[in-house]
């Protein structure tokens, strides 16, 4: 597993030259308190983004909840809640060391063939991780959107800087898209 | 690779659980840490063939029957691997002070050193002196900051003890 500067080191290491880009590092660590409250926007509402991105993926297809389908009964329901709770949990991990190879090693290695053998389908599971995505973006921009969210809105009240952390939303949603990618 | 931030990603994960604030209370100390850090390791590598040669000249000043022959630094060729020697253990303490960790150095330097030079019957005493010099040599504010300096000399002496 390797972290944002341990990553710059190994690379480094393959020239066995010394760690030449200190700027790009020094720029993690000012935005070091804005990371940090990123990855505490996404913990603190981990259970209510997985039960909605799981349900809303199955609004959009009901055939999912009916004999046959893949969330039913609850038991396969519950199996799926708790996958997209893990994938969360390892995207999360990869935004607080700032590189995805904790995400790679630990969780998307060998899922889509996992989830093949299983009979899991791909598009179903791609639509709950990109509804996630959205919702990561609007957690750590902390402007969850009063439509969508209705009475079930939460705003973690945090300071709100000009750009709404875009470089940390680029960075969660690049995790989200090697899910997405690695699935399908 | 250790440090702080992989150590906390994987005890969270052995749990199962997201990264609580306790978690990020350790990451963001060692974020606090690593200005100081950052300045000694962007200092080092602006200057790492000048340490590196006068902490070889030093260590080959201390134990010139080095240089008679069948010794370590007898020929050119030898010479050069020895500066080159020297100059490695500077980069992994680079790669240590950018991380935040001695993970570099234990695993890629340290990590069957002993072994490497029995077989090839080096002495370890030089690369204690180069190291040592290159210890007392650090001086703040003239090359880096005090903490700079603090976070650097660790290193040193990490590897120092290492050897010795």
């Amino acid at each position: 597993m390797l972290d944002a500067f341990s990553r710059a080191v190994v690379s480094a290491d393959t020239s066995t030259s010394t760690v030449t880009d200190i700027a790009a590092l020094k720029a993690f660590v000012a935005s070091g308190n804005r990371r940090l409250d990123a990855v505490n926007a996404i913990a603190s509402n981990a259970s209510c983004m997985v039960s909605d991105a799981v349900a809303g993926m199955i609004c959009e297809n009901q055939g999912l909840i009916q004999a046959g389908g893949n969330c039913y009964p609850n038991r396969r329901m519950a199996a799926c809640l708790r996958d997209a709770e893990i994938i969360l949990r390892y995207v999360t991990y990869a935004l607080l060391a700032g590189d995805a190879s904790v995400l790679d090693d630990r969780c998307l290695n060998g899922l889509k063939e996992t989830y093949a053998a299983l009979g899991v389908p791909t598009t179903s599971t791609v639509r709950a991780v990109q509804i996630m995505k959205a919702q990561a973006a609007a957690h750590i921009q902390d402007n969850p959107s009063e439509a969508f969210a209705g009475a079930k809105l939460r705003k973690m009240g945090t300071i709100v800087t000009e750009d709404r952390c875009a470089s940390l939303v680029a960075e969660a949603s690049s995790y989200f898209d090697r899910v997405i990618s690695a699935l399908s | 690779m250790k440090s702080v931030v992989t150590t906390v990603i994987a005890s969270a994960d052995a749990a199962g659980r997201f990264p609580s604030t306790s978690d990020l209370e350790s990451v963001q100390g060692s974020i606090q840490r690593a200005t100081a850090r950052l300045e000694a390791a962007e200092k080092l590598a602006s200057n790492l063939d000048a340490v590196a040669s006068e902490a070889y000249n030093a260590c080959i000043k201390k134990y010139p029957y080095l240089n008679n022959a069948g010794e370590a630094n007898s020929t050119d060729t030898f010479k050069s691997k020895c500066a080159r020697d020297i100059k490695h253990y500077l980069r992994l303490i680079q790669y240590s002070l950018v991380v935040g960790g001695t993970g570099p150095l234990d695993e890629w330097g340290i990590a069957g050193q002993r072994e490497v030079y029995r077989a090839l019957g080096l002495p370890t005493a030089p690369y204690v002196e180069a190291l040592s010099f290159a210890r007392n040599r650090g001086c703040a504010p003239r090359d880096m900051s005090a903490q700079a300096l603090t976070e650097y000399n660790a290193l040193l002496d990490y590897a120092i003890n290492s050897l010795s």
